[in-house]
């Protein structure tokens, strides 16, 4: 699902959605000289209109709600979501609170039914603060220059010892047979 | 003129000092918290570490229809704190030094453990991993091992009629 839409530089717009300031350090740790953005055709740009791609750190709290929409739709067409931090990808330690919203996905969802707006590509950054290295790893991943490594796993138990008393009051001859 | 060739060498003298991160490896320091996975072999769904995870990225959920156990791990809630490393009894979760975490889905954050769960010998219900009640047997006594097939409601009431008999 990658997108080959921003071939060349990839100017970004950062809002902070009501994050800790954790992540919003790591976003400048990353335009620093010392990891150097820039060279990537990555720009820190002033206004939402100028951008392709909209960065959120923190979860969308209700007071930066109507905020955030209005940032989000300022975006023009094509647009990118880099969503960075836990609190982002999926509510974090907040995930509970009454005053937060619960991270990008339940901000689509208010998106789709009272907005009426399409979805663009996104890309989950979870870390608390997430490494300045790794930001630069979920761009690369956003423009399809790296691999995505993060995959879903599901694990079934296939073979289970039968639970039968005499196997309980001889447990440590199972143990040493097994290993 | 002299300033300017002054500035020249200072920057040659010092390098760059920009990392080449996409395009070559960096390296991570040690001790550095990152993804939390879990081995599946060494686990055995007690849930410590579902009640120790302030954010609830750990959940444990009972599918009683098929007696399985999930234990469900999701980055996107975590904040890499190590409890769960801490509390482990067998050291199957640990904290790696991964950090590239990144996604195009939140499908992709989740690891889910699958385990299958012992049915009570009198009840019928399920209520414990069998490979919990595998990992509890070596430090019961012997002649009480044969309790840690029953649930727990089953078993203060075999327990409690062993006592009775005791007595008189």
């Amino acid at each position: 699902m990658s997108i080959k839409l921003f071939m060349k530089s990839l100017w970004i717009f950062h809002l902070n959605s009501g994050s800790c300031n954790a992540c919003d350090i790591e976003v400048l740790n990353v335009l620093t000289p010392y990891h150097d953005v820039e060279r990537l055709g990555i720009k820190l740009v002033a206004s939402p209109r100028h951008a392709d791609a909209i960065v959120f750190t923190g979860p969308i709290t209700r007071e930066a709600l109507p905020k955030a929409v209005r940032a989000f739709t300022a975006v023009p067409e094509p647009k990118a979501v880099v969503a960075i931090g836990s609190c982002a990808c999926g509510g974090g330690i907040w995930y509970d609170s009454y005053a937060i919203i619960g991270g990008i996905e339940a901000f689509y969802k208010i998106l789709r039914e009272k907005y009426k707006v399409k979805i663009p590509p996104t890309v989950y950054v979870p870390g608390c603060p997430p490494k300045p290295e790794a930001i630069i790893y979920g761009i690369a991943v956003l423009r399809g220059i790296l691999r995505q490594k993060q995959r879903r796993t599901y694990f079934t138990e296939e073979e289970v010892p039968e639970l039968t008393k005499d196997l309980i009051i001889n447990i440590e001859k199972y143990m040493e047979s097994k290993s | 003129m002299g300033a300017r060739f002054h500035i020249f060498k200072e920057a040659l003298r010092t390098g760059v000092v920009t990392k080449k991160y996409p395009f070559e490896p960096v390296k991570v320091p040690e001790g550095f918290r990152g993804k939390p996975s879990i081995d599946v072999e060494k686990c055995i769904g007690c849930e410590a570490c579902v009640n120790v995870c302030p954010p609830n990225a750990l959940s444990a959920e009972v599918d009683l229809n098929k007696s399985v156990k999930r234990i469900i791990l999701f980055l996107g809630k975590c904040i890499f704190c190590g409890r769960c490393q801490d509390v482990c009894p067998t050291e199957a979760i640990k904290l790696t030094r991964e950090f590239e975490l990144s996604t195009l889905t939140t499908n992709d954050l989740y690891q889910v453990v699958e385990l299958k769960m012992a049915e009570c010998e009198i009840c019928g219900k399920p209520y414990a991993t069998i490979r919990q009640i595998l990992f509890m047997a070596k430090n019961v006594p012997k002649d009480q091992r044969p309790l840690l097939l029953l649930c727990s409601e089953c078993r203060s009431k075999v327990s409690a009629k062993y006592i009775s008999y005791a007595r008189w």
